[in-house]
């Protein structure tokens, strides 16, 4: 079975000050000194790819794993240490184009790279990244390749050579199911799904192996429906009292007496208790 | 313009898309040449009735289908809904919501955005805002190609019970042959506890990344416990499942609106934030002075949350 994990890397925008927010003419945001990390649900769905990997042994079903991103030369490392994970094609697709807010765009790269240059049984994607917080691309990509997606992923495990079985999220509750595949699976909050790290052996022995580069010019690109005509930044200020004293009791016994004591929700829920 | 609500009712939560989308609708569409429809999805017969106590609109379409499948829901639109005389749709927050909308936008070559929290109709065009950046900014976009397909931001618009209606138009679909989902060989239903009572708290206390382990996250959830106080975290904590997720505050999990918030080792992360915004009042207890949860409370302790909480629930309690 060939898995192909679709992958980002983002800012850590919690990094960024209050006066770091400025919005130029262009209404870009420059973010361009912090270090990439990777988009946390697409973390998420690499972390689970691996785990399928460790388990397909036992499950006698071959599994391939493959990872592609759209980015600019800049996200060398990450894509080495995927090569130290010993994903089998670690491919970046040269990108340097302003696509924070072009789903449309994106997946029809995905689906193109699908058709003609490598066959996958199973996408995995994160489900929203953290800048456009588009939310679309697993289900427009789905759609452009015709295949069904189950969204909100938590767990998958692997069935046979053409079933995995995926259990989602739901607005009230779960569903476990065995899929058929090709199919597109986007990831939600899994717990657990860190991205785990690769020896020290396997980054001097797999790190090193050649990135597949593709340009985004071998791609014909599908144009947005929406246009972004505003961004403005929202600010959460509130009057913060700080509470002072010397000790962790003495600033409890503060914030009780001139916080808490006369709070109706307090007294309430604890005369229920 | 003429808009539709769609309405899943395979879903427990319907009452609450229901509510959202009357909001939503009296927000936004309720003045000027605005009409609007709702077409609402069901399995089961015996829940009829009750749905048709939901609907926001005084016309209704109902469609019965064997279950909440998308693939089976997008051919049944298709089968019932001649996009083309349709200039908006409207889809309640939440995953089934949002997974439609963009497929039937694709579907029906449409414009779409997900989570919008406004929109603002002029003539035939449609702006909606969003947030972006990870909730740090709002972003205005101009949908451009009709049918516009959006699904709400949770608490996008105030929610609004059903009002009785005297006469409501319906008109009855059955699907529950569509066969679309050959693809899932086996299906198996596995209930969870979901966010509704951390939702609907007046007293919360919320433990983030700064306990550190599992067992300091057992050791607060005590502490809300014996102070009778509901007990959520932030994604990080769940997501190295130190609780379960439906214990989640933010725009992944609950949006809150608690008279008192009490907010310990918890960094506030703008996604995070969303989820406490509408607290009256907001402690934070943080050993970081320029942590951003600081400057978004009323009042913020500096010092370690485990001492402080000791102390206070010793306070309370005697």
């Amino acid at each position: 079975m060939k898995i192909l994990v679709c992958f980002k890397t983002a800012p850590d925008l919690e990094m960024l000050n209050d006066e770091d927010w400025v919005i130029d003419k262009n209404l870009q945001i420059d973010t361009s000194f912090l270090k990439p990390t990777l988009n946390s649900y697409d973390e998420s769905a690499l972390e689970i790819a691996l785990k399928l990997s460790d388990a397909s042994e036992s499950v006698k079903v071959p599994l391939e794993l493959n990872a592609l991103t759209i980015a600019g030369s800049g996200e060398t490392t990450i894509l080495k240490t995927l090569n130290a994970l010993r994903f089998k094609r670690v491919v970046r697709i040269d990108s340097h184009d302003d696509l924070r807010f072009r789903p449309m765009a994106i997946a029809s790269i995905l689906a193109q790279y699908v058709l003609k240059h490598a066959s996958q049984d199973v996408l995995l994607l994160g489900r929203q990244t953290s800048i456009g917080e588009n939310a679309r691309t697993h289900l427009l990509v789905a759609e452009m390749l015709g295949w069904p997606c189950i969204t909100q992923a938590i767990r998958i495990e692997l069935v046979d050579g053409n079933h995995v079985m995926v259990t989602n999220q739901m607005d009230d509750g779960r569903l476990r199911q065995r899929i058929q595949t090709p199919c597109v699976l986007s990831i939600g909050d899994a717990p657990n799904t860190y991205m785990r790290v690769p020896t020290l052996k396997d980054r001097l022995g797999y790190g090193k192996r050649p990135i597949e580069t593709l340009s985004i010019k071998d791609f014909q690109l599908s144009d947005e429906t929406e246009e972004l005509i505003d961004l403005e930044v929202i600010h959460h200020k509130r009057a913060v009292i700080l509470i002072e004293g010397k000790s962790p009791e003495e600033k409890a016994r503060k914030l009780y007496e001139g916080h808490l004591k006369g709070s109706v929700p307090v007294q309430e829920r604890l005369a229920k208790t | 313009m003429i808009f539709k609500g769609i309405l899943n009712g395979c879903s427990s939560n319907v009452a609450a898309q229901a509510e959202e989308l009357n909001g939503f609708i009296r927000e936004y569409l309720s003045c000027g040449d605005n009409v609007g429809s709702t077409i609402a999805f069901y399995s089961k017969k015996e829940e009829k009735n009750g749905l048709l106590g939901l609907v926001p609109t005084e016309s209704v379409e109902l469609v019965r289908v064997a279950r909440y499948q998308p693939e089976n829901i997008l051919v049944a639109l298709r089968t019932v809904e001649n996009a083309e005389k349709t200039d908006l749709y409207l889809f309640p927050s939440g995953f089934a919501g949002s997974e439609i909308a963009v497929r039937w936008a694709c579907r029906m070559k449409g414009s779409c955005l997900v989570r919008v929290k406004q929109i603002e109709c002029s003539g035939a065009q449609l702006t909606a805002r969003k947030t972006v950046y990870a909730n740090h900014v709002l972003g205005t976009f101009i949908l451009t190609k009709k049918p516009y397909c959006i699904s709400l931001a949770k608490g996008s618009a105030a929610s609004q019970a059903i009002p009785i209606r005297d006469k409501l138009i319906v008109t009855e679909h059955d699907l529950t042959d569509l066969q679309k989902d050959q693809f899932i060989k086996h299906s198996q239903w596995i209930p969870t506890e979901t966010t509704k009572d951390l939702e609907a708290a007046t007293f919360l206390i919320i433990g983030g990344r700064g306990m550190d382990t599992k067992e300091n996250t057992q050791s607060l959830k005590k502490i809300a416990d014996a102070l009778g106080a509901d007990f959520g975290v932030s994604r990080p904590v769940a997501m190295s499942a130190w609780t379960p997720m439906h214990r989640m505050i933010g725009v992944s999990g609950a949006m809150t609106k608690p008279e008192v918030c009490i907010v310990a080792g918890v960094s506030g992360a703008a996604a995070f934030y969303a989820g406490i915004e509408k607290s009256k009042t907001i402690v934070a207890i943080n050993t970081d002075i320029r942590a951003p949860i600081i400057k978004a409370s009323d009042v913020a302790v500096i010092d370690d949350y485990k001492a402080v909480m000791a102390e206070l629930a010793k306070i309370v309690l005697n």
